[in-house]
């Protein structure tokens, strides 16, 4: 109950701080506004080959934005050294993570809604917004295991001086896995080809997993 | 009994040493004040004994009461140089937010009674990036208050305070003493930290130069060590 108080409490506190400030999701939106703007300028898709490109633009640009978006949630705890007050708070490491997770979580998903919506108007993919509900498993995954890497390279990175700019050279080997799995699970998905797909959820639901694990070990002692 | 005890702690930064081989336990109760001028290493002190930065060298051990497995969350209260505020929230949500980390309810009248005593209640619905230097600093110093922490650590408690402030919040600091609090202050304003101490400790360079109770050294004697190591050469 504990653990469930302090994490509420935290993501309520980023929910407010984002309805107050409107940086992360405005961020967010815009570049990947910006992103799909210059693929769309540069691919001439038609419909057919739209379907085989829509899962590599787009989670090119869930990639770059949520980066972006993810460092700005951290620096929000860095600036003013805000964080101190949770740090000395009774408030365990285990509830700061996983609440850092679910807030970053909401923005991603929040961003991807709108940037799948702008891809389908954009490049007049229809089919996209009609799959969209069998989209969402993968889409949740994919993100989940995004979100908890993002927040835990995010606070590392905030923690040099060059943090900002090595964040992606850091963050991208390691995600790899689940950009991976995102890719492919939503191009099985739009290619109505159910081959493989339960493997690549699998893959993503283990990596999801693993991170979590691995993360809560790191952050308790990064803190 | 000490509720935290350095032992032969050093920090080191970049191969410079900031502090150096201190030995120093802090009962229970007792309100400590820190003296030193500038880059004496009384911020590195204070950030090793919050437990925000790990000495060099030495160890720091706490009191069991005070800490579960070495961790001392919940039990330490610490105001550094910067306010630790969320800006974009007002200057109730900051003080709601840490009321609710602290896993404490029904806090209204709590809460309203701290912020009248900072001359903060007026202000409450505003944004906090909208208060001035001094109006943060208090709400950080409430913020502390209001956590009930066994140990209070002030780093400069009184930058930006004017006179009126400045007494308000030497009264909150001496009202945790009657609370059997600990406290331990860092200030350079000399008569503020007297006032505050029971215990004061003068550092310079990294090095604790002495630590006497009040009945042992006057304020004027603290200040003759400052002039002194104001001279030229020292």
């Amino acid at each position: 109950m504990k653990f469930i108080n302090e994490t509420v409490t935290i993501v309520r506190k980023d929910i407010l701080l984002e309805l107050r400030g409107k940086e992360v999701l405005s961020l967010m939106t815009f570049l990947s506004l910006l992103l799909l703007v210059i693929f769309n300028f540069a691919l001439d898709l038609d419909k057919v080959t739209v379907s085989d490109f829509a899962p590599g633009i787009l989670w090119v640009v869930f990639a770059f934005s949520g980066i972006i978006g993810m460092g700005r949630t951290s620096m929000v705890e860095r600036d003013e050294d805000a964080y101190l007050s949770i740090i000395f708070s009774p408030a365990s490491a285990e509830s700061f993570f996983t609440a850092k997770v679910i807030s970053n979580l909401l923005f991603l998903l929040t961003m991807e809604v709108v940037t799948v919506l702008l891809f389908a108007v954009l490049f007049d993919f229809e089919k996209l917004v009609v799959f969209f509900p069998r989209l969402l498993p993968s889409l949740l995954l994919g993100s989940l295991g995004f979100s908890i890497i993002g927040t835990l390279f995010s606070f590392l990175s905030t923690t040099s001086r060059y943090g900002e700019f090595l964040l992606p050279f850091l963050f991208l080997p390691v995600v790899a896995p689940i950009l991976l799995g995102g890719v492919t699970s939503m191009d099985k998905i739009l290619s109505e080809s159910s081959e493989g797909f339960s493997k690549w959820m699998n893959i993503l639901i283990v990596f999801d997993v693993m991170y979590m694990v691995l993360s809560l070990i790191l952050f308790i002692h990064l803190l | 009994m000490n509720m935290i005890k350095l032992l032969n702690v050093g920090k080191v930064y970049h191969s410079r040493p900031a502090l150096k081989c201190v030995d120093l336990g802090i009962e229970d109760g007792t309100m400590l004040t820190l003296f030193g001028p500038n880059g004496a290493g009384k911020t590195t002190l204070l950030k090793i004994l919050a437990g925000i930065m790990s000495p060099s060298e030495g160890r720091v051990i706490y009191s069991p009461e005070l800490s579960r497995h070495g961790d001392v969350r919940g039990s330490i209260s610490y105001l550094g140089h910067k306010n630790s505020l969320y800006n974009e929230l007002t200057v109730l949500e900051n003080i709601n937010f840490v009321f609710r980390l602290f896993g404490r309810k029904n806090g209204k009248e709590a809460i309203e009674k701290t912020l009248r005593e900072f001359g903060l209640w007026e202000r409450r619905r505003d944004p906090v990036r909208e208060l001035s230097q001094g109006m943060k600093r208090r709400l950080a110093i409430a913020k502390g208050f209001i956590t009930d922490s066994r140990i209070f650590v002030f780093d400069e408690p009184f930058t930006g305070l004017d006179l009126r402030w400045r007494d308000t919040i030497l009264s909150g600091i001496r009202a945790l003493k009657a609370k059997r609090k600990t406290t331990i202050t860092c200030t350079h304003l000399l008569e503020e930290g007297y006032e505050l101490g029971n215990i004061f400790a003068f550092f310079h360079r990294g090095s604790l130069l002495f630590l006497k109770r009040r009945d042992e050294i006057g304020l004027n004697e603290i200040k003759e060590r400052f002039r002194l190591l104001e001279e030229p050469g020292r």
